[in-house]
């Protein structure tokens, strides 16, 4: 167990890639998971940064082909009832889905890792009454309470944004609160305590530190649930308006074509879902599996 | 036996707070919402007054704070009160629809069991094989994809393409629910009254939406009975066994997997609010009338009592559920402390 | 353990292909427990029942069904516009033309049996002006009192006088109730609230049994005074969406369709052979409505431009398939005195026009004009969607525009309304009586705009609708339309889109569908072959 006081940036940083170089050894059967995820996430990272580059239209040009034909030479997914073209729009979408789990996960760690820091290493009443609403919001399904959010608050990305970010806060709460408990314990934050130490540095530089590798898996299996939780509410209708072009919107407006033989429409926006949420959990579990096998089996 | 009881007891009332927390989260959130239920009811043509006299019958015009106390006292009295939008008690249409939500969940389930577990055990009796690697694929795949989606697309090739299965709803056209309507369980509804031609219909709608949800849900009990079956596999009487020259298949078939199955069990407590979640997915896919179209509905007609109602039911069977699964893990495996 | 787990699945897949091979026998079987098959119509639908009360019913389809559960004093003819006795065998009015006179058929009874006098009419008129609901100002805006002459005969006292008020009639809120079981000073939901639990009227058919959202069954009622009908039994189920319903077409579960399948179902189905179709001209309308009072639309060359940007037809092509009508005024064809102003003062797609009225309104392509555009996703189908993007393309063909598109659930969208958030919104219409004052005192009346979230008042126009509605001369109101057809080009409160196309398909056995411009299906006239 890393339990050194003294982190250097170069040494967080180079960590990770030192790690997939021992890991490809030691582990080939999870190694080749991890690479699987990584080579699929920066793939359509790429897609989501440089769109562009890719679509050979525009998303949102309602003349760029024939309506409703099926994928051919000049649409590789075909086009859409609006005459627009499904690559394009697949293109397109990753920065719409990729944006809003990242910065949903993004936002859960910033409000979810300090509550569980401080909860767990101040306890006392505190810690009980958040632990209680956190375990309530974490056993309640999920995606029920998105949508009463995401109902709430409108359609927009902003919107969306929230209403995702808020159900995985007691994700990272539970996370970081149950290290924290444990590592608070330690010898060494005993020692710190002793030599006077105040308790927002003993919570920064002693217990931060030793759970971040924790935090990184959960981020990326966050991701992959956001990424599944964005696409349900727009599939529903409670996610953004129709000019940005977003899978699980596509997805249910495509579905009133089946029963007339128009199978791209649904076929390609739900294969990207799936596919980039795999990326991320094939990271996730991948990482899990070489930082700490028992991790994630509770 | 009494501290069994006592556990027990003990649970149910832990489960207080987080039902109050739920409540009183989707409470407020119902009611700072844009969107007012009275002018969707009475019409945007209805002149103030009227409006004014609706909302003080609905009790709407008190302040937020006093309509909560009101609520909660009711909610005291197990009563979950009337519907906003139409003249019904919260209870009735979620008497009516409930049933609807279990028998798919319970169906789904069991699809769920009979895809994931096999599959784990599999994985598990030749570690870092080749086929281990490749379920495990699978496991992380089948979580990946959009209930919504596998639901279409099972539509598209069993419903449309081949035309062997119905797409939606719990009976066909021209079988109408009234005739056999018992306990709003179709399965043993249909088998009660003895109406087996109809019974044919209900478990082919059902066949569906079931799978679905099974495979989708049928990763995460892979990894988990292989996780478990791995661990067992590890202990001594297993080693043992093999020692005295157990057939493997009989050890990892008969022993480890029964004793892997225990914590399965728990598991499948836990998941039912994932079930549920995708429920509210696949309801809408397959057009079923259950619970979690109702709440999306009732959201939408701004109907706050029903949409409470309904949460409140979620949260209760999603406790309930994990309550008895407890009782039973600590019932059964006598290492469990209570 | 893994050979039994193998065999169980086989089991319950063969169990399974086993229950799907009796799916053909289906129907049959089902319908064997009642009675044969020809007696019993399935109509499917995705419309929803609201209340099963005229006193607030404001919908479509719960006015369809009322239609055929109950009668008016006065009707539509089948198919027509043609006004025809109803519960009244006659009717005169004074020379005013704010005193009408019914004389009731007598003898009549409710289909429990209560009988039918003018106490009744007048009891069931009155509580509807009590009771306040949604659709009653078609009885407070012009009914002063009714009176019962005698057992037989009913008496109206306008507040002025009313040019259609016999198209008035025969709208839904004026049908008489049976005052034994419906409640005095209450609207209800659902007939379980009513005296004995079930609804009665005097229409060809009666309600036996009600599921909300999901099957209402119907029978043929016997104290009706006209012909009975052919079907026996009629069964209305509800579908949550229209590909489901297609699909329970295709598969011979139900045997009539109406409202609403999309667009690609109908061009599917109509090509199809194997079903009737019938294509009914509505007066359904959908058009862009304007904030006129303090958004930036209060500029009327703003109105006009973006009016002038919407290209009609490639719309309906793209969203409808081509179902649906252009529309160039706010009164449909097919109504009296409909004109095609807008497409000769404004035209379609007309970027010249449109950039010029910018540009004296002060934009530029460094300067665009930019505005919200709202839709609200579901209330009127899924097409929503799909309709704003359109039209958000179709503005920004021009560089001066800059539109974005937004949306809300239907109870935001109207609460919108009276917080004017909306600048300009798209809105759909179905008529309650057939009369082009439906369609335009309705949008620019001052007080009916401001309840639309319109607010657009000009007094002289309140003048002519005034007149229209107070004149029984025809060629007055003649007159009357064609000028406030013609001031609509120039005000633009509202942009009008396209007129509806619905169609109803059946399997090849059911005829007798008869559907006018009222777009109303008379159960009645169906049969089977």
């Amino acid at each position: 167990m890393e339990s050194t006081a003294k982190y250097s940036l170069a040494g967080i940083i180079g960590k990770p890639f030192r790690l997939y170089a021992k890991a490809h050894k030691k582990y080939g059967a999870e190694w080749i998971l991890l690479t699987i995820g990584a080579v699929i996430i920066l793939a359509i990272v790429y897609m989501a940064i440089f769109p562009g580059s890719l679509a050979p239209f525009d998303p949102l040009d309602q003349e760029a082909g024939p309506q409703l034909s099926p994928p051919s030479a000049e649409h590789p997914l075909g086009t859409d009832n609006l005459q627009r073209d499904i690559l394009s729009r697949v293109i397109h979408g990753s920065r719409t889905i990729l944006g809003v789990a990242f910065f949903s996960a993004l936002l859960s760690t910033i409000v979810g890792i300090p509550i569980g820091l401080i909860s767990g290493y101040v306890g006392g009443v505190l810690d009980r009454v958040l632990s209680l609403i956190m375990d309530s919001i974490y056993s309640f399904p999920g995606l029920i309470l998105a949508i009463a959010f995401a109902a709430m608050l409108g359609p927009g990305i902003i919107n969306i944004t929230l209403a995702v970010a808020v159900i995985y806060i007691p994700t990272y709460y539970r996370l970081v609160r149950g290290q924290t408990l444990s590592i608070k314990e330690e010898v060494y934050v005993e020692a710190a305590r002793a030599i006077g130490a105040k308790r927002l540095t003993i919570m920064l530089r002693y217990i931060f530190p030793n759970i971040i590798a924790t935090v990184v898996v959960i981020f990326s299996l966050n991701i992959a649930d956001a990424i599944m939780t964005e696409a349900a509410l727009s599939y529903i209708g409670l996610g953004l308006p129709a000019s940005i072009p977003d899978w699980g919107m596509d997805l249910s407006m495509g579905k009133k074509f089946l029963p007339s033989g128009v199978w791209w429409m649904i076929t390609f926006p739900g294969f990207m879902i799936m596919i980039l949420a795999l990326g991320f959990t094939l990271v996730g579990e991948g990482l899990s599996e070489i930082l700490n096998p028992r991790l994630l089996e509770k | 036996m009494k501290r069994l009881l006592r556990y027990a007891v003990i649970r149910i009332l832990l489960t207080i707070p987080m039902l109050f927390i739920l409540l009183s989260l989707v409470f407020f959130v119902l009611r700072v919402m844009p969107g007012d239920p009275v002018k969707a009811m009475l019409g945007a043509h209805a002149p103030p007054e009227v409006i004014e006299q609706k909302r003080q019958e609905l009790g709407l015009d008190k302040p937020m704070g006093v309509q909560y106390v009101e609520y909660i006292g009711q909610l005291a009295r197990f009563d979950l009160g009337d519907s906003m939008i139409y003249k019904q008690r919260v209870i009735q249409p979620i008497r009516e629809k409930l049933p609807a939500t279990l028998e798919l969940a319970v169906v789904g389930m069991l699809f769920t069991l009979l895809f994931g577990i096999p599959l784990g055990a599999f994985s598990a009796s030749k570690r870092r094989s080749a086929r281990d690697l490749g379920i495990r694929l699978y496991g992380n795949v089948v979580y990946c994809i959009p209930v919504y989606w596998m639901g279409l697309m099972l539509q598209l090739i069993f419903g449309i393409w081949l035309g062997w299965l119905p797409v939606a709803g719990r009976t066909g056209g021209r079988v109408f629910p009234s005739l056999f309507e018992r306990t709003g369980f179709y399965v043993i509804d249909t088998i009660i009254t003895g109406n087996y031609a109809a019974l044919g219909n209900v478990l082919t709608h059902l066949l569906l939406p079931s799978i679905t949800l099974g495979i989708v849900l049928s990763g995460v009990f892979v990894r988990l009975t292989r996780a478990n079956m791995l661990d067992i596999l590890k202990s001594d009487y297993i080693i043992a066994g093999r020692a005295r020259g157990l057939p493997e298949r009989k050890l990892v078939y008969s022993h480890a997997l029964k004793n892997a199955l225990i914590p399965i069990l728990t598991m499948m407590g836990l998941q039912f609010a994932l079930l549920l979640a995708n429920a509210v997915l696949t309801e809408t896919t397959f057009s079923w009338p259950g619970m979690a179209r109702l709440l999306l509905e009732r959201i939408y007609l701004r109907d706050y009592p029903t949409v409470q109602g309904v949460i409140v039911i979620f949260a209760l069977t999603v406790s309930l559920i994990s309550l008895m699964v407890d009782l039973i893990y600590a019932l059964i495996d006598p290492r469990v402390k209570y | 353990m893994k050979k039994a787990l193998l065999i169980l699945l086989l089991v319950f897949l063969a169990v399974g292909m086993l229950f799907v091979g009796c799916k053909p026998k289906e129907e049959a079987a089902e319908a064997a427990p009642a009675e044969e098959v020809q007696d019993t119509l399935v109509y499917a639908t995705t419309d929803k029942i609201s209340d099963m009360d005229p006193a607030n019913a404001y919908d479509f389809h719960t006015w369809e069904l009322f239609r055929n559960i109950n009668v008016g004093l006065l009707r539509y003819k089948p198919g027509t516009t043609e006004l025809i006795p109803g519960l009244a065998s006659e009717y005169s009015a004074n020379d005013a033309g704010d005193e009408f006179t019914f004389k009731l058929r007598e003898g009549l009874k409710f289909s429990d049996g209560t009988p039918f006098n003018a106490e009744a009419v007048k009891w069931s008129i009155e509580r509807v002006m009590n009771i306040a609901g949604d659709p009653s100002w078609l009885v407070t805006d012009f009914v002063d009192s009714v009176e019962a002459v005698d057992e037989y005969t009913v008496r109206f006292n306008l507040q002025g006088p009313v040019g259609f008020f016999p198209a008035l009639v025969a709208t839904v809120p004026y049908f008489p109730v049976n005052p034994e079981i419906f409640p005095a000073d209450r609207w209800i939901n659902d007939p379980s609230e009513l005296e004995g639990g079930q609804i009665s009227g005097m229409g060809p058919y009666k309600v036996v049994s009600f599921k909300r959202d999901e099957e209402v069954i119907l029978e043929a009622n016997t104290e009706f005074y006209g012909n009975a009908p052919a079907i026996n039994r009629i069964v209305i189920r509800y579908y949550a969406d229209a590909t489901t319903m297609r699909l329970a077409l295709e598969n011979n579960e139900v045997d009539l369709v109406y409202k609403d399948l999309n667009p690609s179902d109908k061009v599917d189905l109509i090509a199809n052979d194997a079903y009737n179709n019938y294509e009914i001209a509505s007066s359904y309308i959908r058009y862009l409505c304007f904030e006129t009072s303090e958004s930036y639309f209060k500029d009327k060359r703003l109105r006009q431009a973006v009016a002038a940007m919407i290209d009609r037809q490639p719309l309906i092509d793209k969203v409808f398939l081509g179902q649906m009508e252009p529309l160039y005024s706010m009164v449909p064809k097919g109504m009296s005195w409909h004109t095609d102003d807008f497409k000769t003062e404004l035209g379609d797609g007309n970027i010249e026009l449109a950039e010029s009225l910018l540009e004296e309104a002060g934009y530029s392509a460094d300067n665009p004009f930019e505005f919200e555009l709202w839709y609200t996703p579901s209330h009127y189908g899924d097409t929503e969607v799909d309709m704003a993007e359109v039209l958000r393309e179709q503005m920004e063909k021009s560089d001066l525009l800059d539109v974005t598109v937004k949306s809300a659930e239907w109870s935001t969208y109207i609460d919108n309304w009276d917080t004017k958030t909306m600048p300009s919104f798209l809105l759909g219409w179905y008529p309650d009586y057939m009369d082009p004052d439906n369609y335009t005192a309705a949008f620019a009346g001052t007080s009916g705009s401001a309840g639309m979230g319109i607010y657009f008042s000009d007094p002289d126009w309140d003048a002519l609708f005034k007149k229209e509605q107070t004149s029984v001369d025809q060629n007055v109101r003649a007159e009357v339309f064609k000028e406030i057809q013609m001031a609509w080009t120039d005000e633009v409160p509202t942009a009008p889109i396209f007129q509806g196309k619905l169609y109803i398909f059946t399997q090849p056995n059911v005829k007798g569908v008869v559907v006018g411009t009222d777009m109303v299906l008379h159960y009645d006239t169906l049969y089977f072959e």
